[in-house]
C-alpha cells in the first residue's frame, strides 16, 4: 500500500511539476511576445540612414524608460538597405514577413521608397518616411489613398520645397545679389536629375535666371578644375551644384581653386555638422538648401534636448544628427502615441490617430518647427493642390502654420555656419566667399 | 540524347520537393527562394549566352532590363493587360539580343566584354533621359501591376517558371545543338572546320539566351511592382548573376541554380547577425574562397563528393 501511496505521490508532484512548467512556459512565452516591434529601413553606412536610426534608437528608450507602449516594452529591429533599391525590397520583406514588426521607420533615399512601396502597400504596415521628399509619392496618396493610408512622410515634399526655393532665388539670388545666368553642374544620379529638373523648370524661369549651361559630372570625378574652369568660360552669374554624394570633394576644390563665381544649390555633405572636417577646413562659401532643422538652425527646448541625449550618446559620425534624425525620434514618439491612442496598430485606427497627432514647438511663444500632417482633403493654399499624410509644411510668410519647407544654410570661411533664409529663420547673411569679386 | 529514367526521377523529386516547401518553410523563407528563382533564371540565361560560347557578357543586365521594362511601360504607361504585355516584352528583348549577338561577328575576348559592358551603360543613361515621362527618369516606376500576391503564390508563380527554363534548357542542352553550342566555348576554330554555321550557333545561343532573359526579367518586374535604372543597370546586380553562375558551375543548368540559392540565403541568413555592411565581406570571402578551391563550383564539388561515396560504397 505504502509503494502505492508513494507512486500516488509521485504521480502528484509530477502533475504539479508539469502545471507548473506550463504554467511558466505560457507566461514567459507571453513575456517573449509582449513587446512592439518596431522596423528601421535605411542604409547603415550613410550619415543620413544613422541619424534615422538612432532617433527612433533615443526615442524607444525614452519610451521604454516609461513602461513602454500598451503595457509593452519597444523593441527596434534594423535592415540595412545599403541604398540599393533591390535591397531596400528585401529589406522590407524582412522587416514584414520575418520579424513581422508592427511599424516601420525609413531612412530610405527617394528610388528605395519607391522600391519598396508596393510591399507596403500589399503588406499595409504603417510606415514614416523621414528623408526622402519625393512628392511622387505623395501623388500616389492622392490616387489611391485607401491603399497608402498607412504611409506618412514628416519631412516636406520637394515641391513644397521648390515651391520656397524659388522664393529664394528671386529674393536673394535675382534681387540682393543682382544675378542673372546661372551653370548648373550636376552629378550623374537620379537625386541630380531630379533636382535639376526643378531648378531649370521652376527656379529659372520664376526667378527670371538663365540656365546658360549644364554640366553633368561622375560622383567618381576627382579634379574638378576643368569643370570650374568651363563654368567661368560660360559666362554665367553664379553655378548652381547638385551633389549628394561625395559633396566634399566638390567644395574643397571650389574653395581650394578659388573659383571666381558664387556657388549655391543642394549640396548634401553640407547638411551636416562633418562637413568642416570633411573638407579639411575648406568648405567656406558654401551654401545648400536644407529641410528643418538643419545645421546652423535655432532649435526649440525640444529639439535641444534630444541634440544633447544624441550627443551624449553616440560617439561616431553623424555627431550631430542631420534633419531625418529629429523627424525620426518626433516622428517614432508621435507613432507611439497614436497607436496607444488607437489600442494598437489597426490600420484604420491608428492611421485616424496619427493624423490627428500635433506637435507645436515654440520659441518665445511663437511656432518654429510642427510636426502635423496634411489631411487627405486639404488643400495648401499656395500651390492650391492636397499633400495627404505629408508633414504640415508652410510656404508662406510668416511661417505661422507649420514649419518652413526648407532653409537655406551657409558656411562661412571661419568655420561656423548659419541660416541665411528665410528671414525669420536666418541667423545669418548670404555671403559671397572672399576671393569673389562682387 | 543521353537520357536515363532517374535523371527525369531526379528532376521529379526536385519540383516534387519544392512545391511542397511552403507547408513547411515560413514565408520569410519564401520570400528569400522567390529572389534565388529570379537570380537563378538571369544566371541561367547568361550561362546559355556566354558560358556555353565563351563570349563573356558584360551587358547582361541591357537585356534582363529590355524586358522589365518594356512590359513595366506597356503595363503602368498603357495599360495593356499583362498577357500581352510580357510576350512583347520578350520579342523586345530578342531584338535586344540580337544588337548584343552584332559586335560577337567581329570581335571576342575581353574586346567583347569591354562593349556589352559599355551597352549596359549606355542603356542606363538612355532610361533616365529619353521619355522620363515613360520611364520613370531617374527614379524609376512604382505601382507596377504585380502578378501575384503573397509569400506563397509569389513562390508558386517563380518557381513554375524556373524549372520549366531550367528543365527546357537542360534539354536543349543534351541535344547536339547544346554540345556543339558547348564546343564553341571550346575551340571555334574546330567547330567551324568541321562544317557548321558558328555565326547560326552564336546566334541561337544569344537569342535563347535574350529569350530567358527577357521572360525573367518581365516577370521579376511583376513580381516587385517597381523599377529602378540603379536597380537593373548597375555592376553589382551583373556581378551577382555573373557570381552565381561562376561559383555554381559554368556550363551547367544546375551550377547556375545552385550558385544562385547559396548567394542568396548565405546573404539573407546572414542579415539578422550582420545587419550592415559586413555582410557582403562574408559574402565575398566566402566565395572567393569556394572559387579558388573548386574553380569548376558548387556543383563540381557536389559531384566529387558522390564519386567519393560510389567508390567508398563499391570498395
Amino acid at each position: 500500500m505504502g509503494h502505492i501511496a508513494n507512486l500516488r505521490e509521485f504521480s502528484m508532484n509530477i502533475k504539479h511539476v508539469a502545471i507548473t512548467a506550463c504554467a511558466m512556459s505560457a507566461l514567459f512565452a507571453s513575456t517573449a511576445f509582449a513587446e512592439i516591434k518596431v522596423g528601421f529601413i535605411g542604409s547603415l553606412s550613410s550619415d543620413t540612414g544613422l541619424s534615422t536610426l538612432r532617433g527612433a534608437e533615443i526615442a524607444i528608450d525614452e519610451l521604454n524608460a516609461k513602461g513602454g507602449i500598451l503595457g509593452q516594452q519597444i523593441t527596434l529591429v534594423t535592415a540595412d538597405t545599403g541604398e540599393d533599391v533591390t535591397e531596400g525590397i528585401k529589406a522590407y520583406e524582412f522587416l514584414a514577413e520575418t520579424e513581422e514588426v508592427d511599424f516601420i521607420v525609413s531612412g530610405s533615399i527617394d528610388d528605395v521608397s519607391l522600391g519598396w512601396m508596393p510591399r507596403m502597400r500589399e503588406f499595409q504596415i504603417p510606415t514614416l518616411d523621414t528623408w526622402t521628399s519625393y512628392i511622387g509619392i505623395i501623388d500616389m496618396l492622392v490616387e489611391d489613398f485607401d491603399s497608402m493610408r498607412p504611409y506618412f512622410m514628416n519631412i516636406a515634399s520637394d515641391e513644397a520645397l521648390a515651391t520656397l526655393y524659388i522664393d529664394f532665388g528671386k529674393d536673394v539670388l535675382k534681387d540682393q545679389m543682382g544675378w542673372n545666368s546661372v551653370f548648373i553642374l550636376q552629378e550623374d544620379t537620379a537625386f541630380g536629375g531630379a533636382i535639376n529638373g526643378l531648378v531649370t523648370d521652376a527656379l529659372a524661369p520664376n526667378a527670371g535666371i538663365d540656365v546658360v549651361d549644364t554640366l553633368v559630372y561622375d560622383v567618381a570625378t576627382v579634379d574638378f578644375a576643368p569643370v570650374f574652369s568651363r563654368a567661368v568660360d560660360s559666362g554665367a552669374d553664379f553655378i548652381y551644384l547638385i551633389s549628394s554624394v561625395n559633396s566634399q570633394v566638390v567644395s574643397s576644390q571650389y574653395v581650394k581653386l578659388q573659383v571666381p563665381l558664387g556657388m549655391t544649390g543642394v549640396n548634401v555633405a553640407a547638411l551636416g555638422q562633418e562637413f568642416w572636417e570633411d573638407t579639411g577646413g575648406a568648405g567656406g562659401g558654401i551654401s545648400t538648401l536644407s529641410p528643418v532643422p538643419s545645421v546652423g538652425f535655432r532649435l526649440d527646448a525640444a529639439s535641444q534636448a534630444f541634440l544633447d541625449t544624441y550627443q551624449a550618446r553616440y560617439d561616431s559620425r553623424p555627431s550631430f544628427p542631420h534633419f531625418n534624425g529629429y523627424n525620426a525620434y518626433f516622428g517614432v514618439l508621435q507613432a507611439m502615441a497614436a497607436a496607444e491612442e488607437a489600442g494598437g496598430f489597426n490600420n484604420t485606427t491608428w492611421v485616424d490617430a496619427m493624423e490627428k497627432q500635433d506637435l507645436i514647438l515654440e520659441i518665445d511663444g511663437e511656432m518654429w518647427i510642427r510636426y502635423a500632417f496634411w489631411g487627405n482633403d486639404e488643400v495648401e493654399p499656395r500651390t492650391g493642390r492636397t499633400y495627404p499624410h505629408n508633414v504640415r509644411f508652410d510656404i508662406t510668410e510668416p511661417y505661422d502654420d507649420g514649419s518652413p519647407s526648407m532653409v537655406v544654410i551657409q558656411w562661412y570661411e571661419d568655420g561656423s555656419n548659419a541660416v541665411v533664409y528665410p528671414a525669420k529663420y536666418a541667423t545669418g547673411e548670404f555671403v559671397l566667399p572672399s576671393w569673389v569679386e562682387k | 540524347m543521353d537520357l536515363r529514367w532517374h535523371h527525369f526521377a531526379l528532376w521529379a523529386a526536385f519540383i516534387g520537393g519544392m512545391l511542397a516547401l511552403p507547408q513547411f518553410v515560413s514565408s520569410g523563407t519564401l520570400r528569400t527562394i522567390i529572389f534565388a528563382n529570379y537570380l537563378a533564371i538571369f544566371a541561367i540565361s547568361w550561362d546559355i549566352l556566354s558560358g556555353r560560347t565563351g563570349y563573356i557578357s558584360f551587358g547582361h543586365p541591357f537585356l534582363i532590363g529590355i524586358g522589365a521594362y518594356t512590359t513595366a511601360i506597356l503595363t503602368k504607361r498603357f495599360d495593356i493587360a499583362v498577357e500581352y504585355a510580357i510576350p512583347s516584352a520578350v520579342l523586345m528583348t530578342m531584338v535586344g539580343g540580337l544588337i548584343l549577338f552584332l559586335p560577337a561577328l567581329r570581335i571576342k575576348g575581353s574586346y567583347f566584354a569591354l562593349v556589352t559592358l559599355a551597352f549596359m551603360e549606355l542603356i542606363y543613361q538612355l532610361v533616365q533621359v529619353i521619355r522620363p515621362d515613360l520611364t520613370g527618369g531617374t527614379r524609376g516606376m512604382s505601382g507596377i501591376p504585380t502578378l501575384t500576391l503573397g509569400a506563397r503564390d509569389g513562390f508558386y508563380l517563380s518557381f513554375s517558371l524556373m524549372a520549366a527554363i531550367a528543365l527546357s534548357m537542360w534539354l536543349l542542352m543534351r541535344t547536339r545543338l547544346g554540345t556543339a553550342l558547348s564546343a564553341i566555348g571550346m575551340n571555334e576554330e574546330s567547330v567551324r572546320g568541321s562544317g557548321l554555321s558558328t555565326t547560326r550557333l552564336k546566334l541561337f545561343a544569344f537569342l535563347t539566351g535574350a529569350f530567358v532573359a527577357g521572360l525573367g526579367g518581365a516577370f521579376y518586374v511583376h513580381y516587385l511592382g517597381s523599377i529602378a535604372p540603379r536597380a537593373l543597370f548597375d555592376i553589382n546586380f551583373l556581378f551577382t548573376i555573373l557570381v552565381a553562375a561562376l561559383i555554381g558551375g559554368l556550363s551547367t543548368v544546375i551550377g547556375p541554380m545552385l550558385g544562385a540559392f547559396f548567394l542568396t540565403f548565405l546573404l539573407e541568413y546572414l542579415r539578422p547577425y550582420l545587419p550592415g555592411a559586413e555582410r557582403y565581406f562574408i559574402y565575398g570571402g566566402i566565395a572567393l574562397l569556394l572559387y579558388m578551391y573548386e574553380p569548376k563550383g558548387i556543383l563540381h564539388l557536389f559531384s566529387r563528393g558522390l564519386d567519393r561515396w560510389r567508390e567508398r560504397v563499391s570498395s
